[in-house]
């Protein structure tokens, strides 16, 4: 399949402004979906790719992912035009439901559904763990440093700040010896 | 200066953010509700589940509570705060990034991070459903949403929309 980049810094606007206002349930199958197979912006291999490094990089992974883009194709103003048209709505969507909520928090039933709403995205966050899990579930070194980032800062609320440093240090330690 | 306080806190996360968002929950609870107090552990997870819930990037937690802590612009620059520095060190970085991709340090810290980042996710979860003192209720939700998202190759809306009833079920009772 043949790739074409945008050729208008207003495509490229376009383009994300799809990506953020249908991201229903999760942005990355509609980034996947604008950019690989309606706009054609990049094959899937590149998409895979550029996904693989943002999810590595800091930061939030889509935001990262329209920089990215957006330099490759326009320099600093696509960064800026990719990461504007992806928050655009999303960040009024999210501001007005907000809002409506406060209308309504003081309602039990409303409170209840709102604050099952978050366990169950608690849950994804576990599935998803638990599916990046399987790839070193195998390797005792790796699983010490799931256990002791768990019960440090899910458990014991120990700050990431101290944690980080340390757990990275270990882990190259051992990555250099071949445990991980 | 709330609104500098605010864009500090988020920056700091922002370049703390190994896994994108789910990896710095707990971090984020832990500066927003116990040292800055800008909002209730209870409300930080409804804050979430409305993030969660409302299409676009689940970062867009950070605008809801810099909303809540500071209006409008408080909003503003949560967002920016939280994806500026990062998108500084992207846009460094995947160039020479790049050009490392096959030295060794650069394997072994790819190796590194990845159970750090599983250990750090699977906190967040931990941290969001358990908000004040251990629900049994919550904690059934969140096995349950987690075994379906593992199960199932749903849209992830349709089980926010199932555990939501299940809780209004379950909490409201």
């Amino acid at each position: 399949m043949q790739a074409t980049p945008p050729r208008t810094l207003v495509e490229l606007f376009t383009g994300f402004l799809a990506i953020g206002a249908r991201s229903f349930g999760g942005v990355l199958p509609w980034a996947y979906r604008t950019m690989v197979e309606e706009r054609r912006w990049l094959t899937q291999a590149d998409f895979a790719e550029t996904i693989g490094l943002c999810q590595f990089l800091p930061g939030p992974n889509i935001g990262n992912a329209s920089i990215v883009l957006g330099k490759r194709w326009f320099g600093v103003a696509g960064s800026i035009v990719a990461f504007l048209g992806l928050m655009a709505l999303p960040f009024v969507w999210v501001i007005a439901l907000g809002a409506l909520y406060l209308e309504w928090a003081s309602h039990p039933t409303v409170r209840a559904v709102v604050t099952a709403v978050g366990a169950t995205g608690a849950g994804l966050f576990i599935g998803t763990a638990l599916k990046l899990g399987r790839a070193i579930v195998r390797k005792p070194a790796a699983l010490v440093l799931v256990a002791g980032c768990f019960l440090s800062v899910g458990v014991g609320r120990l700050s990431m700040l101290i944690v980080l440093p340390l757990g990275a240090a270990l882990g190259v330690l051992f990555a250099r010896r071949g445990w991980l | 200066m709330i609104l500098g306080d605010i864009a500090l806190t988020f920056g700091v996360l922002s370049l703390i953010a190994f896994g994108g968002m789910p990896a710095v929950m707990p971090e984020m609870q832990r500066l927003v509700v116990e040292v800055k107090g800008w909002t209730t552990a209870p409300e930080f997870v409804q804050l979430f589940a409305i993030a969660q819930a409302a299409p676009g990037p689940n970062v867009l937690i950070v605008s809801l509570i810099g909303w809540r802590a500071a209006g409008l612009a408080g909003a503003l620059i949560a967002l920016l705060a939280v994806c500026a520095p990062a998108a500084v060190l992207s846009w460094w970085i995947a160039d020479l990034w790049e050009r490392f991709r096959h030295s060794p340090w650069r394997v072994a810290i790819q190796k590194a991070i990845a159970p750090l980042v599983v250990g750090l996710t699977l906190s967040g979860g931990y941290v969001l459903c358990t908000p004040a003192t251990p629900d049994w209720r919550l904690w059934l939700i969140a096995a349950a949403s987690a075994g379906a998202s593992l199960a199932l190759k749903t849209n992830p809306l349709w089980i926010l929309a199932a555990g939501g009833t299940l809780g209004g079920l379950l909490l409201s009772g």
